[in-house]
């Protein structure tokens, strides 16, 4: 059996919420990675203020709708981003959030396999029938790689986010459970 | 659509704390109701305590764990008790339990009743793959009621009971998604 927890350049780790509030106290104050990741507007916390979130986060643990985990890499074991699964059991569906917070790390393969390693946990440990995420039109590279990890374009949100004065709108994205074996045992067989 | 909670002669319906643990107060009472309910020793337990089991029990009441009261269709008198939890979410399995407290109303099909309510919620509303229940070997009443509703006998902890200087096996049967789905003529989806 494969490795759950393992990729090729990353590992996905549980992380401590001391740990993870000194990450996003850093990541926070690059914008573009918040405008890209989110679409609430930016804001600044405090060390203090994810730590305490973290913490009670962390007290619920693992509840069974919401699967975060923490992604370092292999080579140096660096904090570099994070995904999370919002599980819904009764209808197999599950939302992914994805994201890397050092920039350093953005278009070489780190996201590709850190949504590998998602897309392995929601399909063969919750065992859920499909894969559901939204993603800003003005975020071509994350486009570009849930393409390759198999994902098809379902719906496009017209015009829902105003940002610097512009318009603009957002995909939604889906993979089935089918669709996701048959890339991977084409995978194995090559 | 068919009204979920509401069957030929009882309905579902929410469980207040109050009442229900004055009806469980008043049914513990009841030792035989008890041993064919609990496999542990028969308790007496206040109403008030019993209260505060409910209302904590309640207040946790997660997407695994769905309890009702049972009421009466023609003059809405409570009558039992149903409980689903979900043990195993992403296997999609449920333990279930049900419980007749006014014993006038045992062997009239009541039980029947409440079985089919509690399955078609399993089955149709939280779409579970499978049912599971455990039952003595002293209750055949329960046990009839089972295998009829679909149930299928699946194991048993021999002598592991003992009731009245005599050892009795706990008995395991389950219920499959399609198996339902057959016997009520619905289209199998998945």
């Amino acid at each position: 059996m494969r490795n759950l927890f393992r990729g090729e350049l990353v590992r996905i780790t549980a992380e401590e919420p001391e740990a993870r509030a000194k990450a996003e106290v850093f990541w926070q104050m690059d914008t573009e990675f918040h405008r890209l990741a989110d679409s609430e507007p930016a804001k600044v916390k405090s060390e203090r203020k994810f730590k305490k979130r973290f913490e009670k986060e962390a007290e619920d643990g693992f509840n069974s709708r919401r699967y975060l985990f923490a992604v370092r890499t292999l080579a140096d074991d660096k904090h570099i981003g994070f995904f999370v699964l919002i599980a819904n059991h009764v209808h197999g569906e599950a939302w992914v959030g994805i994201g890397i917070g050092e920039r350093e790390f953005w278009g070489k393969g780190y996201g590709t396999d850190m949504m590998q390693l998602c897309l392995q946990y929601a399909f063969t440990e919750l065992n859920m029938h499909r894969v559901s995420l939204g993603v800003h039109d003005y975020n071509p590279r994350a486009l570009r790689a849930y393409e390759k990890a198999g994902f098809q374009m379902e719906g496009y949100t017209r015009m829902d986010i105003l940002r610097e004065d512009k318009r603009t709108g957002g995909f939604w994205m889906g993979i089935l459970r089918d669709e996701w074996l048959a890339i991977r045992s084409g995978e194995a067989n090559e | 659509m068919n009204n979920i909670y509401t069957g030929g002669l009882v309905r579902l319906s929410a469980m207040d704390a109050e009442e229900s643990s004055k009806a469980f107060a008043r049914w513990d009472r009841d030792s035989e109701f008890r041993r064919l309910l609990v496999s542990g020793a028969a308790d007496l337990i206040s109403q008030k305590a019993l209260q505060k089991m409910v209302e904590k029990d309640l207040e946790e009441q997660s997407n695994k764990h769905h309890s009702f009261s049972v009421r009466k269709l023609d003059d809405d008198r409570l009558l039992g008790i149903v409980d689903l939890f979900v043990h195993n979410l992403t296997g999609r399995d449920a333990f279930i339990g049900l419980g007749i407290g006014e014993r006038e109303f045992w062997g009239k099909g009541y039980g029947t009743d409440m079985l089919g309510l509690i399955l078609q919620y399993a089955f149709n509303e939280i779409n579970l793959k499978r049912v599971s229940l455990g039952v003595f070997e002293y209750n055949p009443r329960a046990i009839r009621t089972y295998e009829k509703a679909g149930f299928r006998h699946e194991g048993r902890e021999r002598k592991s009971l003992n009731k009245e200087g005599k050892r009795w096996d706990m008995l395991f049967m389950g219920i499959l998604r399609e198996e339902w789905m057959e016997q009520n003529g619905i289209g199998i989806t998945n």
